[in-house]
């Protein structure tokens, strides 16, 4: 099958590949895909905990030419977005860019979903911990 | 039928009757060739079908951890190959000839096939198993299932998040 030259720059020079430590403050990590479904994405932000702006982003991933395009592409759009920046990010957005043909629109939904898993790990961990850091004062 | 073709046919299977027996040892020992270097260089390769009883020009071989398609996407400007992977049809499921020979599903993603033919030679087998070890570690680098197993996590205990 035919690639866009997008993807084809995506597959030989994927940007942002590496993993931060789960536990590092501000990391959101989401891990979505199955391996028996061919596609498995590990996308995750480091967000400023001050300002909410995603600082740096990393992904892996196993699955086709465009599934990998999918996911660098989505880690180059996160860094410097807000987290609520971030949630806007559409696969449609992602078709757009990478011109992805019909039978690869899947790659582009897994990635929509890695972003929306890593934004709701990070605020399970570091958002909600920081609404609460305050401790007692702010307990109901 | 078209006289030419029927001719055609004939002398084919003529040439086919005299070198069959030579050329199947010539193109085993080059496909022996070829998954020795390839198992001598990538832990966790499985050679898919029997082994033995099988045609002497075909090696299919498992990949675990990198799907089939973006292996051949780091080949396909040099070599012919093909891949178990269902990742471009519309149903997602691997192969059913290689999962029929009891291969699971993850390794079924992970097949390429290497098909070998009358003018291959020894230099074009070498060449296609080095590309094929740099092209399997690059992707097992950027590959989260390939981190998660050197993390010593089995991945069949964890619970994907299916698409």
């Amino acid at each position: 099958m035919a690639y866009s030259d997008k993807v084809v720059d995506h597959y030989n020079n994927p940007r942002n590949v590496g993993s931060f430590t789960k536990d590092t403050p501000g990391v959101g990590t989401g891990l979505v895909g199955a391996p028996e479904c061919g596609d498995v994405m590990k996308l995750q932000i480091r967000v400023n905990l001050e300002t909410g702006v995603i600082e740096d982003a990393k992904f892996k991933t196993f699955g086709c030419g465009s599934a990998i395009a999918s996911s660098s592409l989505a880690t180059e759009w996160l860094k410097g977005r807000t987290v609520d920046d971030a949630a806007k990010i559409k696969n449609t957005d992602i078709v757009n860019e990478l011109k992805l043909p019909p039978v690869k629109i899947h790659c582009s939904v897994l990635a929509e979903d890695a972003i929306k898993a890593a934004l709701h790990d990070y605020q399970e961990k570091w958002s909600k911990a920081e609404a609460e850091a305050p401790g007692a004062a702010s307990k109901e | 039928m078209p006289v030419p073709l029927a001719v055609g046919f004939g002398k084919a299977a003529e040439i086919c009757r005299e070198v069959m027996g030579e050329e199947g040892k010539r193109l085993g020992a080059l496909r022996d060739r070829l998954q020795d270097l390839i198992l001598s260089k990538v832990d966790e390769a499985y050679v898919n079908g029997h082994p033995t009883q099988r045609l002497p020009h075909n090696l299919n071989i498992s990949f675990a951890y990198v799907e089939g398609e973006s292996v051949l996407m780091g080949l396909n400007k040099e070599s012919a190959l093909s891949s178990g992977s269902a990742c471009t049809s519309s149903t997602l499921e691997p192969s059913y000839v290689i999962a029929a020979l009891g291969v699971d599903s993850e390794l079924a993603h992970s097949s390429i096939r290497f098909g070998l033919h009358r003018f291959s030679t020894e230099e074009e087998v070498d060449f296609v198993g080095r590309r094929s070890v740099e092209v399997v570690q690059r992707l097992r680098e950027m590959s989260p299932l390939y981190e998660l197993a050197k993390e010593g996590v089995d991945l069949k205990t964890i619970q994907w998040k299916g698409e």
